[in-house]
């Protein structure tokens, strides 16, 4: 009851300032625009933002960039599956089955069930952040110590390695290539300089922002180019046919499954909604009964993917509410809003500043709940830039990127950071490599390195410390069986010929 | 029987030497940190090792199914993972390589070639420099130019790094223009008149959205004309 209280008194507070309303409606519109355009993200928006937040209050600037992070992950969909384009790393399992729907003329279904799905996972994991924040924070505080964040990074690196790549060793190497770069720069413990190559720029590592970009927006780009200069260019498909609800009701069971999955995901530190989207993804091909038609355009990937990575939103909060911890690129950036603030995340907040804590909880149940009503509107415009040819779309998106690239740090040496890794991503995935995967080795290196280094010492260095703890015992043995199963796989079974072949 | 081709081999080849160069490198900062006794350089060796034992795996895997070896089920049939393409000859690669050279020469040569002219004035912005800059952008262009015709994919990849390249200098207000024509040609664009009407739509929407709505400042460029027509593009919206 107490909670229903906290959430109609913020809900009050959102929409009874005139101010608040103009900022949420802006952020609702923009978040879903810039996930939505090819070539630029929510983190794009975000880091353009981010300087103006300092003319807000606190109140204001957090709930504006909490309302981006709903919508922009939802927008992200749209350019997965129209154009194999994901607008940001969570969005990526999204365009393995999206985009083949988009090209067999069924973008209106996959876009359809990615409204509905985002919604219901927002909207389900906002209800639970409000019921549950305290005693999960409580939990999460006890039971999930380096050793467990690190064993779960692990894991999420293990199950990446089997979704994307060709073989499963090129998913492998491609998670490694990423975890190279997070590499470059200082390390996280001595603060010593790693593969600077007496480079200033190295010496403080490769910016994410314009590596994301050139992996997925910039390599998609070069793709096409090359199919276009080849002459085997398939334009996509229009359609704006919408699932029925009959559709959808018959992956209930996935739905819910990747509710569960998003939000435990998405509660961890770090991890976040890019793992709980692979996640979801791959369950739903584990414990499916035509598991071979994923990657092919299935409806059901696009749902299990797209509730997980939106159920992790509202969970994403609680480390960073409840313990100050970011669980991603966008909550980091939430970060940097409180503190021009004069403000930590953290357990005081609840006590200092419980209004701005139900006016931004308010803020993501209404900003989900708007995916559902401005989404289907959104989907039937954003549907017709399928219309444009692409050889005046692509110098747009190059564009786009280039000034989200430069926008971030205000340097031109990110412009080509973010080419030169177009360049290697078209490369990588002409020999079948996994630019999400390598994407997912960049975010996560530098947390599994950092809680390496915490459980080393909280261990004492013995690595039999492991032992102790249950809940890292149970994540690293998962991800040892998850890489066994995979290379017996390779070695052992028969192998199937892949249907491109037929 | 062995299904090894070469292409596999100079594949694991190339991760081999990649590791060996990275892990020897790994030597320049393999110091030791007070509080930790792994130090600075275990976490990227034992990555070094992970990327050497896949790229063995990934051999023996090949020598045993080929082409069609092993993979998880949903990679399979997923169209991200594997472009074919006819671009694969030696020739292509080289001419490639050409290409993508192109901008890192641009970003050495200038205050080289000002050096061996003894161009006095060489800080940023000065007349001198850029004059440099200029003529040795339009050499480079004009050799861009000699390999693209032959090249299209190759000429792709090599235009945004180019204007990445070149962005600090001439800045983003002058070249954008040229870089939308640029990259239409190269997608197969050829109507003159749509050429024409596109590209100021695309540059007017960009200007007005990042610089007359949200102030972003984008690069102006050091060199004159381009850093005055910047200015001028700033002043003109802002």
């Amino acid at each position: 009851m107490e909670t229903f209280n906290n959430f109609l008194g913020g809900t009050a507070a959102l929409f009874g300032d005139p101010m608040g309303v103009l900022i949420f409606f802006g952020g609702v519109i923009g978040g879903m625009l810039f996930g939505a355009i090819p070539g630029v993200s929510m983190l794009t928006l975000a880091a353009i933002l981010l300087p103006f937040t300092a003319h807000l209050s606190a109140e204001h600037g957090i709930m504006l960039f909490s309302v981006i992070y709903c919508t922009g992950v939802y927008g992200g969909a749209i350019t997965a599956i129209l154009f194999n384009i994901p607008g940001a790393p969570e969005n990526a399992p999204t365009a393995f089955d999206g985009y083949p729907m988009t090209l067999q003329g069924k973008a209106g279904k996959a876009v359809g069930a990615a409204v509905m799905c985002s919604a219901i996972g927002g909207v389900v994991s906002c209800i639970i952040m409000m019921i549950a924040t305290a005693p999960i924070a409580d939990w999460a505080i006890s039971a999930f110590g380096p050793p467990e964040i690190f064993a779960l990074v692990f894991f999420g690196l293990a199950v990446a390695a089997s979704v994307g790549a060709k073989t499963f060793w090129k998913g492998w190497l491609s998670i490694m290539i990423g975890l190279m770069i997070a590499v470059v720069g200082l390390d996280p413990v001595g603060g010593i300089e790693r593969y600077n190559f007496d480079m200033p720029y190295l010496a403080a590592g490769i910016h994410f922002i314009p590596t994301i970009l050139g992996f997925f927006a910039v390599s998609e780009i070069f793709v096409q180019a090359e199919k276009k200069a080849t002459g085997s260019y398939t334009a996509p498909k229009l359609s704006v046919d919408f699932p029925t609800f009959k559709e959808l009701w018959a992956h209930k069971i996935a739905v819910v499954r990747s509710i569960i999955i998003g939000f435990f995901c998405g509660i961890l530190p770090g991890i976040g909604a890019t793992l709980a989207a692979f996640m979801g993804y791959n369950e739903a091909a584990r414990w499916s009964k035509d598991r071979m038609e994923f990657g092919k355009g299935k409806l059901e990937g696009v749902i299990s993917s797209e509730t997980a990575n939106n159920a992790a939103t509202g969970a994403a909060m609680i480390p960073l509410l409840a313990l100050g911890l970011p669980g991603g690129a966008l909550t980091a950036m939430m970060v940097g809003v409180f503190q021009m603030h004069d403000m930590e995340p953290g357990p005081l907040v609840f006590i200092n500043s419980p209004d701005l804590v139900w006016v931004v909880f308010a803020a993501m149940f209404f900003a989900n709940v708007s995916i559902l009503l401005v989404g289907f509107l959104e989907a039937k415009t954003i549907v017709n830039l399928l219309r444009i040819p692409f050889q005046f779309l692509a110098p747009m998106i190059l564009l786009l990127a280039t000034v989200g690239a430069y926008a971030v740090r205000g340097l031109t040496i990110d412009v080509v950071v973010m080419f030169v890794a177009g360049v290697a991503g078209f490369f990588l995935r002409r020999s079948g490599y996994s630019v999400a995967g390598i994407v997912l080795g960049l975010i996560l290196g530098k947390i599994g390195e950092q809680t390496f280094a915490q459980a080393m010492q909280m261990l004492h260095f013995e690595f039999t410390g492991f032992f102790n703890r249950p809940i890292a015992l149970g994540l690293l043995i998962a991800g040892a069986l998850t890489i066994l199963g995979s290379i017996y796989g390779a070695f052992f079974k028969k192998q199937p010929v892949p249907a491109s072949d037929n | 029987m062995s299904k090894l081709r070469t292409g596999h081999i100079v594949e694991v080849a190339f991760w081999l030497l990649l590791v060996l160069f990275f892990f020897v490198y790994s030597f320049e900062f393999n110091q030791d940190i007070e509080i930790y006794k792994y130090g600075a350089a275990m976490w990227p060796r034992a990555i070094l090792l992970l990327i050497a034992i896949a790229a063995i795996g990934q051999l023996l895997d090949q020598r045993r199914n080929g082409d069609r070896s092993s993979s998880n089920t949903m990679a399979k049939a997923h169209e991200d993972s594997a472009q074919e393409s006819d671009n694969s000859s030696l020739g292509w690669y080289v001419s490639t390589f050409i290409l993508l050279a192109i901008p890192f020469i641009y970003m050495v040569l200038p205050e080289k070639a000002a050096s061996l002219m003894s161009v006095t004035d060489i800080a940023p912005g000065e007349a001198g420099i850029g004059r440099v800059k200029i003529i040795c952008a339009a050499v480079l262009f004009a050799i861009y130019l000699m390999f693209s015709w032959r090249n299209h994919v190759g000429a792709i990849l090599a235009l945004p790094i180019f204007f990445a390249a070149l962005l600090e200098d001439m800045g983003f207000y002058a070249l954008a223009p040229v870089f939308i024509v640029g990259i239409m040609i190269l997608m197969g664009e050829r109507r003159i008149n749509r050429m024409a009407m596109i590209m100021p739509f695309l540059y007017g929407l960009l200007m007005l959205f990042f610089v007359k709505l949200l102030y972003v400042g984008l690069p102006t460029g050091n060199v004159r004309p381009f850093y005055d027509f910047g200015n001028w593009v700033v002043t003109l919206l802002q």
